[in-house]
């Protein structure tokens, strides 16, 4: 890498929690956000030169990310039937209006202390749905549950994390899910 | 299947799933739409929180999977690792480095209590195959003979497909057709027509429509959604008609009946359906004329100045060589094939290579450098047994060698050895080759585009992916192994990269192909 690569890739760091919320704000699809993340930056240092690396990169990074994720979006999505195509539109114009958390890396580093203090029972769910993949119809199997129970279990702990973490933002301190 | 649940926290599990029904996505968008009454916690909003956990818990996990390995800059990774960088490990060197101590603890912790990733059993939600196609044209998703099919809509537009669920229950869909796969024994239709084999063990085998329901005891039966009042046909066996608004009525062999507002009685017709022969007459006919395309269109990619190298797989029985047919490539030898037995391609006739076995390979030498590329590829994946399956690998890697493979992840991968101070790449595809997908014939291409500094990745002739290529440089194909690896350098081991599948046609360019091109070769 030369001293501009070098500047580059660092100052993209610097933004990348920027980049993911921009993407989770004009691609809300599931598992969509690293991937933009990820071409932006592809994208990013390979008109690296083009740069002024002294100037705010934010509305650069923004529209790179607006257009990565509106090409990832549509090509997530154009396989879907027309009523899911729908529903995805507006759920992207819901999070476009929205305020989705500006500080992403600062929240991910606040969940894993929370994943830490999960019950035993959320954190196996937790463990099998996003660490082993295993799908909610699965899991139900495995843990003789009904799939709509796990769906249900899944949401809540999910909605358990954010009120730790946006206690923890709010109060500072150790906080209790 | 399960009933559609009207709990919008199930919905929004199975939005953030992607496993949403057409039920499901319009109950959810009827719910969204609503106006808030007031709740402290509007769905919309909770849709929204629920989504960016769900993104933050992911971000922890992919933190997780690449946290045991050496930290890897971007620009710069080594062949040998991961292409695809954690931003999150980024961020890590970069400035966080107490998060990744925090990580690895929790991860030690949480990750020894189950089953790692590499042992989780993969799973299919597919409850019926198309077993055969004729002229299929399709309305929407479309699907080729041998995918395994999920519950929802199949829309036919024109042609004969016929679907054999898990149960054992065979349908013969002609086009235009609507049909709803519901679980291996139940089906929904609102247009087409049909017919069925219900062997002894789908007993009970059920389509519902809209004027009635139709359950099957064991025989067979054909249903015209097509006329202006639907007909059910009973050619052996016994069914029952549950007509809406009727009493069931049970229907013997020989015996026909409307499924409009008045049932009316009529004898069945067999001739009037497309029959298991029907399908097979028509498969076969429609093979031959695939076959007989490809062998008169074929040729005349031989006299294609930058083409470097195709094998055709049609080479006499018992040879143990496979001819180029690149005439303007005199200086590329014929492959030499190693292992591999003979098979079946495409079409009967059509001759394939079996690659099975760890030594199973064909040989190749393919001199020069190139600053463009496009390879191409008929291929059947039978699995991805290995972290590498290779299609097409350059001995060693270094100086510009290209392997262009399969990940154990189902990625298709063209890696580009680095050169002259230029960092080695991997340019890869999101996971394409699902296990739902083996055993099925699939199209590949990967172009290097040196002008767009690219890398470009197609399947079937669609793009599927469009890599940056930071660093334009010649590549070398040199001396290559289809369907494995040599490594070049070492004498008492070498990695197991060996491809399972088979191969029926591959072709090497020294130009970028336009997708006008490879889209004609994929046909």
């Amino acid at each position: 890498m030369n001293t501009h690569e070098t500047r580059a890739a660092q100052l993209f760091l610097t933004h990348h929690d920027f980049v993911k919320g921009v993407a989770l704000k004009y691609a809300p699809w599931p598992g969509l956000m690293e991937d933009i993340a990820q071409q932006v930056f592809l994208e990013f240092m390979a008109k690296e030169e083009r740069w002024d690396l002294e100037n705010d990169l934010c509305p650069l990074l923004a529209t790179m990310t607006r257009h990565v994720a509106m090409r990832l979006w549509r090509d997530r999505t154009k396989s879907r039937p027309e009523v899911v195509q729908k529903l995805a539109d507006h759920i992207r114009l819901l999070a476009e209006e929205s305020e989705l958390p500006p500080r992403y890396e600062e929240e991910v580093a606040l969940l894993r202390g929370c994943l830490q203090k999960l019950p035993e029972k959320s954190r196996e769910l937790i463990q099998l749905y996003y660490y082993s993949d295993i799908g909610t119809p699965q899991i139900a199997e495995q843990m003789e549950m009904k799939a709509d129970t796990v769906c249900r279990a899944l949401s809540r702990v999910r909605d358990k994390l954010r009120e730790c973490i946006q206690r923890q933002i709010q109060q500072g301190g150790v906080a209790h899910v | 299947m399960s009933e559609l649940s009207h709990d919008p926290e199930v919905l929004i599990q199975h939005y953030l799933e992607d496993r949403l029904t057409e039920d499901e996505a319009a109950l959810l968008l009827e719910l969204l739409q609503k106006p808030a009454l007031g709740e402290a916690d509007p769905l919309h909003e909770k849709l929204l929180h629920q989504l960016s956990m769900d993104a933050m818990l992911r971000e922890v996990k992919a933190a997780a999977s690449t946290s045991t390995g050496p930290v890897i800059l971007p620009a710069a990774p080594s062949a040998k690792t991961k292409a695809r960088f954690s931003f999150t490990t980024l961020t890590s060197v970069a400035a966080v480095a107490a998060c990744i101590t925090l990580a690895l603890t929790w991860l030690f912790v949480f990750t020894r209590q189950l089953p790692s990733m590499a042992d989780a059993e993969d799973t299919t939600a597919a409850v019926a195959v198309l077993s055969r196609g004729v002229n299929l044209e399709w309305q929407g998703e479309s699907h080729t003979p041998g995918s395994p099919l999920s519950p929802g809509w199949l829309r036919l537009e024109s042609g004969l497909a016929q679907i054999e669920f898990y149960q054992g229950a065979r349908v013969t869909l002609e086009g235009p057709a609507a049909f709803r796969l519901v679980s291996s024994s139940q089906a929904y239709c609102t247009a087409g027509k049909l017919s069925v084999h219900v062997p002894p063990q789908a007993k009970g085998f059920r389509i519902d429509t809209p004027k009635g329901t139709i359950v099957d005891l064991g025989t067979d039966f054909g249903l015209d959604l097509n006329v202006p009042t639907a007909e059910l046909h009973v050619f052996k066996g016994e069914v029952e008609l549950h007509a809406t608004g009727a009493a069931m009525k049970p229907l013997y062999e020989g015996q026909g009946m409307t499924l409009g507002d008045e049932n009316q009685a009529f004898t069945a017709n067999q001739a009037a359906f497309a029959s298991l022969n029907t399908v097979d007459e028509r498969t076969a006919e429609s093979q031959r004329l695939a076959f007989e395309s490809w062998l008169s269109s074929r040729p005349e990619w031989n006299n294609e100045a930058s083409l470097q190298m195709r094998l055709d797989f049609q080479d006499p029985v018992g040879t143990r060589s496979l001819r180029n047919h690149a005439v303007k490539a005199p200086q590329v030898p014929a492959g030499s094939i190693v292992g591999c037995d003979w098979t079946e391609g495409r079409w009967p006739g059509k001759r394939a290579l079996e690659f099975r076995n760890v030594s199973d390979r064909v040989r190749l030498s393919i001199p020069g450098e190139h600053e463009a590329i496009t390879l191409c590829a008929w291929v059947r994946v039978h699995g991805l047994d290995r972290p590498f399956n290779s299609l097409f690998m350059a001995e060693g890697y270094a100086d510009g060698a290209i392997h262009w493979q399969i990940t154990r992840d189902g990625k298709l991968r063209l890696g580009i050895a680095g050169r002259d101070g230029h960092p080695s790449r991997d340019h890869d595809t999101p996971a394409l080759f699902k296990p739902e997908r083996f055993g099925q014939w699939m199209h590949l291409a990967t172009v290097i585009d040196p002008v767009a500094k690219e890398i470009r990745h197609y399947l079937n002739g669609e793009e599927v992916a469009r890599v940056p290529w930071l660093h334009v440089f010649p590549v070398r194909p040199g001396l290559a192994d289809l369907g494995n690896w040599n490594d070049g350098g070492r004498s008492d081991r070498v990695a197991i990269r060996n491809f399972s599948g088979t191969m029926d046609e591959f072709m090497l360019f020294s130009r970028v192909l336009t997708e006008q091109e490879i889209a004609k070769l994929a046909r």
